[in-house]
């Protein structure tokens, strides 16, 4: 038991910095051996730069981007979580390429062979991408709501409020989505033929664009007749789809999942990391292949747009390295040990 | 290089400090000030708290050493015969650079 002694507060305070799976395994331990240092020297702030770094160091341990987690049985789930974090960010931006790259490949009457298959392999991988994602929010909302009507849900309260309390911003800051798709309603419907999908690809990726443009900018200074609370809807989404991702990922690690679930969990991860790869590559391909720059795309620019890039690559390497990880801790671990509850 | 670098290679810029906690627990089994406390007397090093866990906690991952029973806050760590294989190798092969190091300045330098 920690004692309630100035030390004792203070030892806890910069114990802080760990996660809370190596505060309960090390935390007691940790606090007596600090207690005792300041018995020596009691102010001493290479020391509390030493913990503070240490702590965030065991924080990057703990989210399944690192082989020494100090709960090697629950790194599926936090490569999981951390995944999602980065994938739903990852597909925000995917969404925003994509409808650029169609709207820019429906305004054109030639096509090259190279940049139709490019836009062709973005349309099917952003696709894929946000069924994945969709289908593991539905999941993860499911057994959360289920865990929490059966009375188990305590610590899924705080991250579950979150989610569905960024999500319905998230919806109410596009709430004018119904109508528009009402407005291009004829798009998808009566005349319709499959072997000119070009209306119908121009309608889907407008509105994706004006759902996930303001989500992606940072600052939106707003048009003019547009009410003042939309501007700030706008500008505090990205900040919203951020707290959703995060959200999600704590409600990833905690919720009691189908047993089946769980024994896919890494192999989840391997199909997004190849999923974003994909993109990725197809993307390179779509500008190296003659698609238009992002000179031409008048809102983002050729800085943000290489910014975006390097963002991607980014984003596929973390989560590929955490698939692998995953992938080494089910080989190593009993199933039966895989997820303790 | 050798093999008995494996066991040590994931712990990164803390193989030093390794090798120091796993060269005290091979005298008996301390708790954490205490290790601090020797290796500070041996090797003159002062191992800072942050640091100190990390390792352990690594250590302990890779089999290298075994959390005892806490006695109240202080939970004793002992050296594990695998920590033990990897701390012995690590000195034979420091022994044998050392040998070589020595021979060569001897040689060259006249430096013993």
């Amino acid at each position: 038991m920690i004692g309630d002694s100035d030390d004792a507060r203070r030892a806890m305070r910069l114990i802080r910095w760990y996660p809370r799976g190596w505060r309960q395994r090390y935390g007691e331990e940790f606090a007596d051996h600090l207690e005792q240092e300041f018995a020596v020297r009691r102010v001493d702030y290479r020391r509390s730069l030493n913990v503070a770094y240490k702590g965030l160091v065991a924080r990057v341990d703990d989210i399944g981007l690192s082989p020494n987690s100090v709960n090697p049985a629950g790194r599926t789930r936090a490569a999981l979580g951390t995944s999602f974090v980065l994938m739903a960010l990852m597909a925000v931006f995917a969404l925003n390429f994509w409808s650029w790259a169609m709207i820019l490949w429906s305004a054109r009457t030639y096509h090259p062979i190279p940049v139709d298959a490019t836009t062709g392999i973005l349309t099917a991988t952003t696709g894929l991408l946000l069924i994945v994602l969709g289908f593991m929010t539905l999941i993860v909302i499911v057994c959360a709501v289920r865990q929490i009507v059966r009375g188990r849900g305590r610590p899924l309260v705080a991250p579950f409020v979150f989610a569905v309390g960024s999500g319905a911003f998230l919806y109410y800051s596009v709430r004018w989505l119904p109508n528009m798709l009402a407005r291009y309603s004829h798009m998808f419907q009566g005349g319709y033929r499959w072997t000119h999908p070009g209306p119908a690809a121009y309608g889907l990726a407008f509105i994706a664009h004006r759902v996930t443009q303001p989500w992606i900018s940072m600052w939106d200074p707003g048009i003019s007749g547009e009410p003042t609370s939309q501007a700030v809807m706008n500008d505090l989404a990205p900040l919203a789809v951020l707290v959703f991702a995060v959200s999600m990922a704590f409600l990833v690690r905690r919720v009691e999942l189908p047993r089946i679930c769980e024994r896919h969990g890494s192999v989840t991860i391997v199909l997004l990391s190849i999923l974003s790869g994909v993109f990725l590559l197809a993307l390179v391909a779509w500008f190296t292949a003659g698609g238009p720059m992002y000179a031409t795309f008048g809102e983002t620019g050729n800085i943000a747009g290489v910014a975006y890039l390097i963002f991607l690559a980014i984003v596929t390497v973390l989560v590929a390295r955490s698939g692998l990880l995953a992938r080494g801790v089910q080989r190593d671990v009993p199933s039966s040990l895989s997820f303790p509850r | 290089m050798t093999t008995l670098e494996n066991p040590l290679a994931g712990l990164g810029r803390n193989a030093g400090a390794a090798i120091l906690i796993l060269s005290s627990l091979a005298g008996g089994e301390k708790h954490g000030y205490a290790l601090v406390k020797d290796v500070q007397e041996f090797a003159g090093v002062h191992l800072p708290p942050g640091t100190l866990y990390q390792v352990l906690a690594r250590l302990e991952s890779r089999g290298m050493i075994l959390a005892l029973e806490a006695d109240e806050r202080r939970r004793p760590y002992r050296l594990t015969a695998q920590g033990a294989t990897v701390l012995a190798e690590y000195i034979t092969a420091q022994q044998r650079v050392l040998q070589i190091g020595q021979a060569r300045l001897k040689r060259s330098w006249s430096v013993a």
